[in-house]
């Protein structure tokens, strides 16, 4: 059935007419265009579709766009402000820490919760935070060290 | 993977929500973080017609503590469960088991209800619609065969919930509003131990809080899987012991996850517990009991023979930590 | 060597800020109007006869636009390597295992899809399967292939020296039966493609592919249409390491169905097919006998290989080559017998997979080396160094090696891990262990394997740079692009790259065999340097020198021994516009691998590639001895790329490829029951999350390769060879237990403990 749908992303609010069993991660790739969110399992397994919903990381793949309106989402397209990148968004690039880049956009996002929540983060509390977040590129010897980067200056 | 198509509600209260399951209480769902649902749901094994989201209710995200004890609103998550100063404080148990569950996003969305209610698992029930098309439908899913225990006529699939063991441990209750009313059952009876139907909701039933009373004596909870991270437990392990005066055992839980049908009690070892005190031979000999107690089946990867053993090396590692 | 300004330097990679702000495409990110989407429906034997498919209920789904079988296709086989064709895009008379294609539809959206692969009803009639390739060398074992009558679909048989005569003059002979699992590659992306067919007929296809050119090639082969009709272009690929390196069905379906309906066609696989339907590393097993002086000299070794290839070729007669050549590195052997055998299996295919065939061999030799070295009372060290290969030895396959500080990546991973202070020293459950490896960098000795670039000096200065490499997440476009800045002396942001599209950008094989950085660096290298060199003469008539006396350094050009005269880059390229040159500055490039006689090893000995890099791997683990579990603490990796074009990227291969390694020695395994995957999910298969990851030290070991490009090697493929046995003796040395099969879970551990 198809229903309209309410859905704040990025900072602008949009209203499309869509399946009503659509996951968010469907409506953002391809209602909406976000397709820096990616489907890399579409099962819950491996972080890549990773978003944020009033702050705190969610996989899109596993949650109900249906269910989500009328909440704060931000894509990794959202991330950056006036063109300037996000600390983290920096890390990544300047460390090395992306490769193919697929698993980028959920990678950021989660360590972006993460790190709101403890902006001082040990090595262990890192890894642990994205754990859930798969990477078969870089080994995450730098994606972790891009994370602790982003506070270590201030 | 696409989800089947279903109707979608946001009722505003419990109560409406408890008439609408009761309405068509074989093709309702209830919805909270969606964590384990909507893989089922993907996977083609549950196919709700309606789908009632939880998350819409008010109210029920929710830790207090009273005099008697703790209560946790059913659609607390589990993130917030961990970060709670109040459960890290007084319940520490709760929150580092609800670190172990899934990882970090699973625990933002996942609520402490749904970990409880999660469907049980097996290697042949968990996976997609073709996956399974390459043997006859089991039992689970309305078949007439069990592929793991090939001569049985039930289902043996696995409850590998992280948070119930501990919680049966602590002797925590459940609250259940139903549209005939409520009632508060311990948590241990929400499970039916049968693989086909685990838990024992009634139609309409939906689970509200969660109680725990003070705690006394000293929780653990122990979990084994090949990764540090993701992963339900191959084996897990809550172990709860209260002692008296003089250092002896008064009373001992220990419950195990991942083994059986549901949570699984291991009644032997509790009462091989009673009365004693804990030194080197104690330990060894209780442990090596545990691998006569329990039979699990091979519904996951793992083998029986492998989690037999673990769970008696989880028991003794537990057992050590509270020697002193 | 110059000082160099931009080769060698923690270059960022180019696409890095696309990547990090979500603006980067890859295949499934594309779409177009009226696209329609595709899936395909698998068999659920393991081998039947395929009677008949009833398309009918499919197409009545609403929104369903096309649907196919076998029977709809040209009957065309193809397959990587020419001569082991043995696959259709979509299975015709019979299937032959558990995710082989039947049929396909396409619809409007995605759900439609799904729908209507559900209700293809097709007519099975079963046939007996064989599961283990021993079985399926039996007399008498069901057959998969009617021209296979014993199941080997490839195998080699090869003497060097005289291995009869060298064990009998062996002090030591011992012989091991070692053993591995299937692996599967999981790159993050899964596999897709997106087709559109223009008025003409031709198909543009963009796919998620490593290797365009020869995508083009089998492509217009299933297609029955002229090359000239298939263009293939390479979004961003999230990953590859080998997978993507074969046509798959969603490749020919997206063009066929795009042929067939004129609209725009995508197929995006499902992780549980990458699993079950793509291609994964070869199980091995191997019997290994070697023979030894009492001094330590490596004298012969004789293999039996038999790899279990499941349903298809794909690579085999290259992968099952490649294990045999590459045991002649990086260690002196001059008596080699090996029997290798490439056995079908109803099962899930094996493919190439970074390293291809070489670390399941490497696994049994590096271990079994640790054994001996024990037994005769040698350091394992000290055994390896005395055996190490040298550059400019004679090699009995006739590798040419004109670089090796395969002897340098020893001492310095020891050091690293602190050999002499650990090993046998640390309390019991900790050890380490090391393991030494060789690999190609690139594959010279094949046809049409040369690699072209051509780059362009534009009237700003800029440079424009048409490369057919393909980037999947490794940094080529990056690493390419430092060698033609260093070339004409620009900076990184000097130069704009296009790469990795049939139509535009000129042939490159792609990336497989390692050897992306050499040949099309090389080309790219080569292509600057004739821009270059068009410059200079211009630059020369009007100031009046040589131009061979001229330097392109910092956007300037001036004389070599005299800095201080010369130009900027603008003015030259304006002196050059107005001596009436041909505009615009192109400079061609084009290396192809030298090699005398041109072989792929199959049939005859020959230098198969222009390069070999060299590693060392070391392991610290801590073994659990209660519950057996393994932490790996450190990892060294020393490797020998030549040099490192960008050492930021060079690390990063080599992190990457370590815990690939370490997924394969400890957590990672494609468990099949009666031929179906019982793990085809990132929650049941163990790829190592940021919570396995040790620390892990990467030391790039320097020799300037006389044919790479300011020196440069392969990295990042050849490091996950060793891993794997480097963490297998760690655990020896921890907890005094040998493991010959992999992975080496808790639960392997804990059984050898107790029996012990
Ligand atoms: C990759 C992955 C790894 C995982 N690993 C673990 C793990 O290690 N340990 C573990 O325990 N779980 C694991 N899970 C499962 C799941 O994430 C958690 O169990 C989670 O806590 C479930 O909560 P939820 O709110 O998301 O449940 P939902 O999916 O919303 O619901 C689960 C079930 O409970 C029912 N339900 C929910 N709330 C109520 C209620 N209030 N009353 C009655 N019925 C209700 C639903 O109808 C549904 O059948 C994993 C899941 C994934 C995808
Ligand atoms: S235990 Fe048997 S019946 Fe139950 S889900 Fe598994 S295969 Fe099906
Ligand atoms: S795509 Fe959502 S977790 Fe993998
Ligand atoms: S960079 Fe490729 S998966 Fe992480």
């Amino acid at each position: 059935m198809k229903h309209i749908l309410k859905l704040h992303v990025n900072g602008e609010d949009f209203e499309i007419f869509t399946e009503m069993n659509k996951t968010l991660l469907e409506v953002l790739r391809e209602d909406l265009g976000f397709t820096g969110t990616k489907r890399g399992c579409d099962l819950g397994a491996c972080g890549a579709c990773t978003v944020l919903i009033d702050g705190k990381p969610y996989l899109s793949c596993l949650t109900l766009a249906i269910a989500v309106q009328g909440k704060k989402i931000v894509t990794i397209e959202g991330l950056a402000r006036e063109g300037k990148l996000h600390p983290l968004q920096k890390a990544f690039i300047e460390k090395g820490a992306i490769q193919c880049g697929f698993c980028t956009p959920g990678m950021i996002l989660t360590a972006k919760a993460f790190l709101d929540e403890h902006p001082y983060p040990s090595e262990e509390e890192t890894k642990r935070a994205i754990s859930g977040n798969i990477c078969r590129c870089t080994g995450y010897v730098k994606i972790v060290e891009a994370i602790l980067s982003v506070n270590e200056n201030q | 993977m696409r989800l089947p198509k279903f109707e979608y509600l946001e009722p505003r209260s419990l109560k409406k929500a408890s008439e609408a399951l009761t309405a068509d209480p074989k093709g309702t769902f209830l919805l909270a973080g969606g964590t384990d649902l909507l893989v089922n749901m993907k996977h083609g094994v549950i196919q709700p017609k309606r789908l009632i989201n939880l998350k819409a209710i008010p109210h029920l995200n929710y830790i207090t503590e009273g005099k008697d004890g703790l209560r946790i609103g059913a659609l607390t998550t589990l993130h917030d469960l961990a970060s709670s100063t109040l459960v890290q404080d007084k319940y520490p148990v709760l929150g580092q088991c609800a670190l172990e569950v899934a990882a970090y996003t699973h625990q933002v969305m996942g609520t402490l209800g749904g970990n409880l209610c999660q469907e049980n698992r097996c290697r042949y029930y968990n996976q997609s619609v073709f996956w399974r098309s390459a043997r006859a439908p089991c039992y689970k899913v309305g078949g007439e065969i069990c592929h793991v225990v090939r001569k049985s006529k039930e289902c043996h699939s696995t409850y590998r919930g992280d948070m119930a063991p501990v919680l049966i441990a602590m002797d925590a209750k459940v609250k259940l509003v139903g549209w005939m009313g409520n009632r508060t059952i311990p948590l241990k009876r929400l499970y039916t131990q049968i693989g086909k139907k685990p838990l024992s909701l009634r139609k309409g039933e939906i689970l509200k809080e969660i109680f725990i009373p003070s705690p006394s004596g000293q929780t653990l909870y122990l979990k084994w899987r090949l990764r540090g991270t993701l992963e339900f437990p191959m084996v897990s392990l809550a172990l709860h012991l209260e002692k008296n005066g003089e250092g002896n055992i008064d009373r001992a839980k220990v419950i195990l996850s991942g083994l059986g049908t549901g949570p699984l009690e291991a009644f032997e070892i509790e009462k091989m517990l009673k009365g004693v005190s804990l030194d080197d031979g104690v330990i060894e000999k209780i442990s090596n009991q545990m691998v006569k107690e329990i039979s699990p089946m091979r519904t996951s990867i793992a083998s029986p023979n492998y989690q037999r053993k673990m769970a008696g090396i989880l028991l003794r590692q537990g057992l050590e930590k509270f020697k002193s | 060597m110059d000082k160099l300004n931009v080769v060698g330097k923690r270059e960022v990679m180019l696409d890095a800020w696309e990547k990090a702000t979500g603006q980067a495409r890859f295949t499934d990110d594309l779409s177009f109007p009226g696209m329609l989407f595709g899936k395909i429906l698998r068999s659920p034997y393991a081998h039947a006869k395929i009677l008949q498919v009833d398309l009918t209920q499919a197409l009545n789904v609403p929104g369903v636009k096309d649907a196919i079988t076998g029977r709809d296709i040209p009957k065309k086989m193809y397959g990587i390597v020419p001569m082991a064709k043995d696959e259709y895009a979509l299975a015709i008379e019979k299937v032959r295992y558990i995710g082989d294609e039947v049929a396909a539809v396409v619809a409007t959206s995605v759900e439609a899809a799904e729908e209507a692969i559900l209700k293809i009803r097709v007519d099975y009639e079963e046939l007996p399967a064989v599961f283990d390739p021993f079985e399926a060398m039996r007399p008498g074992a069901p057959i998969l292939h009617s021209n296979v009558p014993n199941n080997v679909s490839a195998s080699i048989r090869k003497e060097f020296g005289n291995v009869a005569r060298a064990f009998s003059e062996s002090d030591v002979v011992y012989e091991d039966t070692f053993e591995t699992q299937p692996v599967n590659h999981s790159p993050l992306e899964p596999q897709a493609a997106l087709a559109i067919v223009d008025l003409s007929g031709k198909v543009t296809l963009w796919s998620s592919t490593q290797i365009p050119f020869f995508l083009r090639r089998n492509l217009a082969t299933t297609l029955d249409i002229p090359e000239s009709k298939v263009r293939v272009i390479k979004p961003k690929v999230g990953g590859g390491f080998g997978q993507k390196i074969d046509l798959y069905a969603k490749d020919f379906c997206a063009a066929f169905f795009a042929m067939r309906t004129g609209k725009p066609v995508k197929f995006v696989y499902e992780r549980e097919e990458v699993f079950t339907s793509t291609r994964q590393r070869h199980p091995m097993h191997i019997q290994l006998k070697t023979g030894m002086k009492k001094d330590g000299t490596l004298l012969a070794q004789q293999f039996k290989v038999v790899a279990d290839g499941g349903a298809y070729n794909s690579t085999a007669p290259l992968m099952i080559t490649l294990a045999c050549y590459f045991i002649m590195l990086p260690y002196r052997l001059e008596n080699l017998l090996f029997e290798g055998y490439h056995v079908y299996t109803n099962k899930p295919v094996g493919g190439a997979m970074r390293g291809h065939g070489i670390p399941q061999v490497r696994f049994a030799v590096e271990t079994q080396l640790d054994m001996i070295a024990e037994k005769m009372g040698i350091d394992p060290l000290e055994l390896r160094l005395k055996n190490a290969f040298l550059a400019g030895e004679p090699h009995p396959g006739k590798l040419l090696v004109q670089s090796c500080g395969f002897s340098d990546t020893l001492v310095k991973a020891a050091e690293g891990i602190e050999w002499k202070e650990k090993r046998g020293k640390l309390p019991f459950g900790r050890g380490v262990g090391l393991a030494g490896a060789s690999f190609p960098s690139g594959v010279s000795n094949m046809s049409h394997i040369s690699s072209g670039a051509i780059v362009k000096i534009e009237r700003d200065g800029a440079v424009t740079l048409l490369t057919g490499a393909a980037d999947i997440g490794q940094g080529a476009e990056t690493v390419i692009s430092q060698i033609v800045a260093e070339e004409l002396g620009v900076t990184l942001e000097d130069i704009r790259i296009t790469a990795a599209d049939t139509e535009i950008t000129p042939l490159d094989p792609g990336t497989f065999g390692s050897g992306v950085t050499l040949r099309a660096g090389n080309a790219a290298k080569m292509a600057a340097l004739a821009a270059k060199e068009k410059l200079f003469e211009a630059v020369a008539e009007k100031m009046e020198v040589h131009s061979k006396d001229l330097e392109a350094k910092n956007r300037r050009i001036y004389m070599k021994d005299q800095p201080e005269k010369g130009m900027s880059l603008i003015e030259a390229i304006k002196i050059y516009q107005y001596s009436d040159r041909p505009m615009p500055i192109i400079g061609r490039g084009s290396y192809l691998p030298p090699a005398k006689e041109p072989t792929t090893l199959l049939k005859e000995d020959g230098n198969f590639s222009p390069a070999y890099s060299f590693m060392t791997q070391a392991a610290e683990v801590e073994v659990d001895t209660q519950t057996g579990k393994i932490k790996v603490l450190k990892m060294v990796a020393s490797h020998d790329c030549g040099r490192a074009i960008n050492p930021m990227l060079v690390e990063g291969q080599l992190e990457g490829s370590v815990v690939g390694g370490m997924g394969q020695a400890l957590y990672e395994d494609v468990i099949t029951d009666k031929g179906e995957v019982v793990n085809p999910s990132f929650l049941d298969y163990g790829i190592p999350t940021a919570m396995e990851v040790p620390s892990i030290v990467s030391i790039e070991v320097e020799t300037n390769d006389p044919e790479g490009p300011f020196g440069a090697k392969e990295s990042g493929e050849g490091t996950q060879l060793a891993p794997a046995p480097a963490i297998v003796n760690a655990i020896y040395d921890a907890i005094g237990v040998r493991f010959k099969t992999l992975p080496v879970t808790p639960e392997k551990v804990l059984e050898a403990l107790w029996k012990k």
